[in-house]
Formats: structure tokens, sequence, C-alpha cells
């Protein structure tokens, strides 16, 4: 269950006139659920994400993941959360360019696992269930972009996280292999009653989500919220 | 993961550990270098309580007549060490006669009880490894390294060649072959660089020539003329503690000089080798600071590329401390494979050149012996990389994840 309520952050340098105010009245979503964030660029798609990720802390209001309020945790409790609860994908892979993509999963795996055990087999495990068996020796840059994806996916899907977010995962990929990525995320969210919420710039592809949260309007610039405050009602 | 992103700047880290082991083989070489020959030098001196000769420089007769590079001060007549051999204070003494050299190793003119010198313990410090002591005239006892050098055997016979030192043209003493009839076991000392024969033998041989030169000049040559006398006398107390004292009674009771060696030689290395080293571990010291300085840059910049990298095992639950630790590890195993490295290097090296070293000096180096400070100067080195590695650890400890996450590879 995720659950965030009155929610404000500033983003950009306090102060200044270039900084800009998130608000968010209300988000819920439950367990399982695939939900698709869309809106225009700079809208707040991925604030919202990065704010049920624990990547970004409110200014104000309640920001509830997986039974913990994100709010109350300190910092390392919160790397902790994200390491259980959320499994992340990037529209650029994020990759750890040194390790092959058995080592990127298990990297995945010792930070985020419940248990520390058994960590390669896992791993392969996973990265035989995204198509990639034989290709975990190889190295990111031996690898094509929907490959690489498809491991980031895996690290995403390795520690057994209730949550994936995925941040404009087809942004980086061709049609055909966005598609076969989009596929892939939402079958093993779905065989695995993960919760999936996905950033996209793509209506066809927000269309085949479930749900879709426009999130048009989240974010104003900090001077039209404070007029917008102080005008009288 | 810190040797994997090692091993992936595998040309920065190299570059770094090998500024890290440039600077620590120095320090390593210097102090070690120091620490064997001040060891090497006071085993010399300190195998004798006092040294006699002529008038002089006190440190050129013990550079002379202990470690058998340098000229003699001059000599002193044989009726002083006669003198000294019935002195009850006396332990042992020996006396010391140069004048010729072959293939530029010194032949000493001594006494048999020359081998009889006892070490500080007690012990004979003379062993030998072949044959036995001199006994007749032309008989000689070989230095371990002249045996080696020279692959002179037992009863081989050889020509000494006047001089001190190896001079092309030299007169060669054609008339008196020596005999080798014994060799010595490795002292590590400058003993090992010398020939040891009777005195009779190295009188016999000028006083001969010099009847020859007076016969060629039309000179005449007085039969009994010139006294008997010796380069030098070698002294071994029964109480060490009289030395200044006897030197203070021998300088006033003989025509020559009497000097406690070991004083001589620390005063040499205080005032002369002292210096030069300190200077030497300055620069050392200078390459390891800027060693410990690119450790800090690599690493500073290592972690500003990796920012990325940094952010991502931070979305992926790594906490700060944990990706602090990664950057500090990499900084210790920057250093530490630094260190390792210098270690070998300067050990090595001096290790290759011990032989060098011995052939030039006499003294035995042991190259793998490592004195306290040195390893207080790696200790130093150790935690000046760990400072090194503490600041960019503690950036990477400092950045939020979120800053980071949307730079590109």
């Amino acid at each position: 269950m995720i659950r965030l309520k009155e929610v404000s952050l500033r983003l950009g340098n306090a102060g200044r006139s270039s900084s800009v105010l998130f608000h968010l009245p209300s988000f819920e979503v439950e367990a399982g659920e695939a939900v698709a964030l869309t809106g225009p660029s700079g809208c707040g798609k991925s604030t919202l994400l990065n704010l049920i990720a624990g990547l970004r802390r409110a200014d104000q209001g309640q920001v509830e993941v997986a039974g913990s309020d994100l709010e109350k945790l300190n910092s390392a409790q919160l790397d902790r959360h994200r390491g259980m609860h959320c499994g992340m994908v990037f529209q650029t892979f994020h990759l750890l360019a040194p390790f092959t993509a058995l080592e990127n999963v298990v990297i995945g795996l010792r930070f985020g696992a419940r248990t520390r055990s058994k960590l390669k087999e896992k791993a392969t495990e996973v990265l035989d269930r995204v198509g990639l068996g034989d290709r975990i020796h190889a190295r990111p840059h031996r690898l094509s972009v929907g490959e690489r994806q498809r491991v980031a996916i895996a690290r995403a899907l390795v520690g057994d996280a209730s949550i994936l977010l995925a941040d404009e995962p087809t942004g980086s990929l061709d049609p055909e292999t966005g598609q076969e990525v989009f596929h892939l995320l939402r079958e093993v969210a779905e065989e695995d009653r993960r919760t999936l919420i996905l950033v996209t710039h793509d209506p066809a592809l927000a269309t085949k989500m479930p749900r879709h949260f426009d999130c048009s309007g989240l974010v104003r610039s900090a001077s039209t919220a404070a007029r917008k405050e102080n005008s009288p009602r | 993961m810190a040797w994997r992103y090692l091993r992936f700047r595998w040309l920065v880290s190299l570059l770094t550990i090998s500024g890290v082991a440039v600077g620590v083989a120095l320090v390593c070489a210097v102090l070690a270098l120091r620490h064997e020959s001040e060891r090497a030098l006071s085993r010399d001196a300190g195998l004798y309580d006092l040294v006699a000769g002529g008038k002089g420089s006190p440190l050129q007769l013990v550079l002379s007549s202990v470690y058998h590079i340098d000229s003699p001060t001059g000599n002193l007549p044989y009726a002083d060490f006669e003198r000294f051999q019935r002195d009850p204070r006396i332990l042992w003494s020996a006396p010391v006669g140069l004048g010729d050299n072959y293939a530029g190793y010194r032949i000493v003119g001594t006494e048999t009880q020359f081998f009889d010198l006892p070490d500080r313990q007690g012990k004979p410090f003379f062993q030998f490894a072949q044959g036995r002591r001199f006994e007749e005239r032309f008989e000689v006892v070989l230095g371990s390294q002249v045996a080696q050098s020279t692959r002179l055997e037992i009863g081989d016979t050889f020509f000494g060649t006047h001089g001190l030192v190896e001079v092309p043209g030299a007169e060669v003493h054609r008339d008196f072959p020596y005999r080798v009839c014994g060799i010595l076991a490795p002292t590590g000392t400058a003993q090992d660089r010398a020939i040891f024969g009777t005195l009779a033998s190295v009188w016999e041989i000028h006083e001969t020539e010099d009847r020859l030169h007076s016969a060629i000049q039309g000179s005449a040559l007085l039969e009994g003329r010139q006294e008997r006398e010796t380069t030098a006398i070698l002294i071994r107390l029964k109480t060490p503690g009289l030395r200044l004292w006897m030197a203070d009674e021998i300088r006033k009771g003989t025509d020559g000089i009497a000097t406690v060696p070991i004083n001589e030689i620390l005063r040499f290395q205080r005032g002369i080798i002292g210096p030069a080293q300190k200077a030497l571990l300055a620069v050392a010291s200078a390459v390891v600071g800027v060693a410990c300085l690119t450790v800090l840059i690599t690493l500073h910049q290592a972690a500003e590329r990796r920012r990325r990298d940094i952010a991502i095992l931070r979305s992926l639950g790594a906490n700060r401390r944990e990706v602090a630790v990664l950057v500090f590890t990499e900084g210790l195993l920057l250093t530490g494979a630094g260190i390792l490295l210098g270690l070998l290097l300067g050990h090595g090296g001096l290790a290759l050149g011990a032989g060098t070293f011995r052939e030039a000096t006499g003294l035995l180096l042991y190259p793998w012996r490592m004195p306290t400070l040195e390893l207080a100067a790696l200790g130093a080195i150790g935690i000046c990389g760990a400072i090194a590695s503490l600041f960019p650890a503690i950036s990477c400890y400092r950045r939020t994840p979120i800053d980071d996450l949307h730079l590109t590879e």
C-alpha cells in the first residue's frame, strides 16, 4: 500500500525565483496494483516516484510506503527501507560498468535482500527469468540496450521488493524493444503480485496500464504558488 | 567491489600505486641502508677497543687499519707492539703491516694470534672455511670475498703488487710468491676483503726491494739501519671501559696516536654520512607526500566520476556508510598495494645492490631486514594514505543520491 497525502516540497534552490513547488493533495496505490504516471516533462512524475522510493523527502505531508511513514525514518532506515521494498528501473538503465550482468544483479541483492545467502544462484535465476540466462557474464557495454534494461529489471526484481518503480523504462529503447521491456515488467509484476508504478511519456503505453495518474499541475513556480496562497478566496 | 573498481580503472590505479611505491621504496632503501651500514660499520669498529698508529688523522687510521680503505697515517715501532703484548690490561693485540695488494685486495702483514680475536661474546671471531693459519713466511690466509673473487684455492700461489690499490704498471714482487694456506669463512666485515700474511714477509719484501734499489742507485744501505715497524696495532682490552684512558696513555707513551674506532666511526657517520642520508630521507619523504596527495586526487577524481554509480548504489539500498566504506577501502587498497610494492622494490633493490656494495666497502648488508624506524615510517605512510582516502569517502558520505542519478555514464 502506498499513500501520499498533502505532500509538498520545494524543488531547486529555496528562496530563489527559479525554485518550484511540488504539491500533491492525495495519491494512493493498493498492493499489487499497476499505475502509470503520465504528464508533460517537468510536471513532477519522477519527483513523485522519488518520494515513494525515499530518494526525496517531503517538506510537508505524509508519505506512507509498505507500512512505514517515510518522514519518520532516518537516512539509514530510509536506505534500508528502499533496498527492501522498492526495486527501481531507470530510463538509462544505471548499470555499473565494471561488473557483469550477474554481478550487477548480485549487487542489487547485496544491499536490498532480506537474506544474503545464495546470492549468485538467486541472481542467475532472475536473469534466466528475464531471458538473459546465456548473457550473465557479459559486462554492460557488451549488451544491447534492450538486454541492459532487462538486467536492470532483474536487479529490481531480485530482492523480492514488493514495489517496482520504473522511471521511463522504455525511454531509451526503440519501439519494438520498448514494447518487450514493458510487457516483461507488467508480466513479472502481475505474476509476483508486485505493485508497479511506471512513469511514461508514451500515451500508448499508459493506456495499456490498468490505471494511470496524470501528474499535470503538481508543480508550480514558487512565486505563482505564493500569489495563489495570498490571494483573497 | 572496491577491488573491481580499481581493476576497472587499472591504468590510473597502477600509476597511483606506482607513485606510492616509488616513495615507499626510497624511504625503505634509505632507512634500511642507513641501519645496515651503521650496523655493519659498528660491527667492524666494535671488534677492537683501540687502534694505535703513526701520527695523523684518527679517522684515517681507523679506515686504513680496520676497514682496509684509505692510506695509513704512518708507522709505529714494532717494539710498541711487543710492549702491548706484555701489558696485563690488554686481552688481545695484533700488528698490521701494509704495503702491497693483490688484485686490489690489501695484503695485511700480521701475527698468527690475529686469528685468536674473540668476538664480544668471547667466541673466536674468525672461522676457517678451508685450510689453516699461516705458519711460515709467504703463507697467506684469504678473506672470504678475496677467495670468491680471485678464485684462488689452497696451495695456489700469487705475487703481490706494490701499493695499497691496484694501479696499472705497478711493481710486482715476482721474487716473493705467496702461497694460499687458508680461507676464512665470511664475517660480514671488511676482513673478508683482506689477505693476511706474516708481518715478517712484508718486512722481507720491502727490505730486499730497498736494498736492490740502493744497489742500483749506488747508495749504501746500512745493515740493520731500519728499525722494524708496524703500520698499526689493533687492541682488545680486558676492560673496555679503560679505552679512553689507555688511548691517552698510548698517545703519551709512544710517538703515534691511539683512537677508539667505534667513536671515530660514529663521528664519521653523524658528521658526513648522516646529513647525506637525512637529505635523501627528506627527498624520499617528499616523494611519499606527493604519492599520498596522488592517492587523494585519484580517489577524489574517481569519486567525482563515480557520483552516478554511488547514487545507483544508494538507490539500490546502500546507505551512506556503506558507500563511504567502499571509497575508503579503495584508498586503503591503493595505499596498501603501493606500500607492498614499494617494500619489494626498496628491499629488492638493496638485495640486488648488496653484492656491489660489499665489493666496494666490504660491508655485508642484510637487505631484507626491516629496522624499527622503517616499520614506523611505513605505519606513518599507511596513516597518510588512510587520511588521504578519508576525504573522498566523507564527500561520498555527504552526497544526496538524487542529485547524481540524472548523470549519464
